[in-house]
């Protein structure tokens, strides 16, 4: 019978910290099976804009939603894969400019099934789960609504 | 009947609203309900959005039952 994963909780509020990431890196440490981890981080770019240049993104979402596409995408990587692990972590709220949005965590015992599999959850990600962002540009609370391409 | 609408991004600026209650003729189709609200919001036919019915991305001819929770989604930019 194919295991069943809990759904876990996405969304963090503000920037994923650099200590968080390595946490998770530890935390890791005691499963022996696992002989590959891919990671994704996002980051936020300083992109110039006719306004200014982009100081950060505040993310808000249709949580509901996209909890439940997090879900579905997890199921979907661990139905694809040879994973023995995945973790994925999105912000919600202000990123600045420089920091961590978004951390996509999979470990495999191989390093194939990791590099493939951290490509196609990024990829779904950034089409699938309904997540806006603000791109806040200058100091005079100018925006930019961002669009994935 | 009356639908629980709800409006996310650029869309929630142009309504002023983040949801409202959506009082339609039974037997409405998404793209029936996206015709209404480009009448009552005409700046939408700038936007590119979606229509999730109780959190599916919905085609047009697809019916909404009384109760549902609609909600118009602009492009994503997770990641």
């Amino acid at each position: 019978m194919e295991k069943i994963h809990k759904p876990k909780k996405v969304f963090v509020q503000g920037p994923i910290s650099p200590d968080f990431v390595s946490k998770s890196i530890a935390s890791h440490q005691s499963k022996t099976n696992i002989g590959a981890h891919a990671i994704f981080l996002g980051q936020i770019r300083a992109d110039k804009k006719e306004t200014g240049v982009v100081s950060g993104i505040e993310y808000t979402a249709y949580e509901e939603m996209a909890e439940q596409a997090f879900h579905e995408i997890r199921e979907a990587a661990f139905a694809k894969f040879e994973l023995s692990c995945m973790h994925i972590y999105h912000s919600l709220g202000i990123v600045p400019t420089g920091e961590i949005s978004l951390f996509v965590f999979v470990s495999s015992p191989h390093r194939r099934a990791a590099f493939e599999a951290s490509e196609y959850i990024v990829e779904e990600i950034k089409a699938n789960v309904p997540i806006f962002g603000k791109e806040l540009v200058g100091e005079g609370g100018e925006f930019v609504w961002k669009e994935n391409t | 009947m009356s639908l629980h609408v709800m409006y996310y991004g650029m869309l929630a600026e142009i309504t002023g609203l983040a949801e409202e209650v959506w009082v339609a003729d039974a037997q409405l189709t998404v793209g029936g309900f996206r015709n209404q609200i480009l009448e009552k919001y005409p700046a939408m036919r700038e936007k590119k959005f979606k229509i999730a019915v109780n959190q599916k991305i919905s085609e047009d001819f697809a019916p909404i039952d009384t109760q549902s929770e609609i909600a118009l989604l602009p492009p994503f930019a997770g990641g």
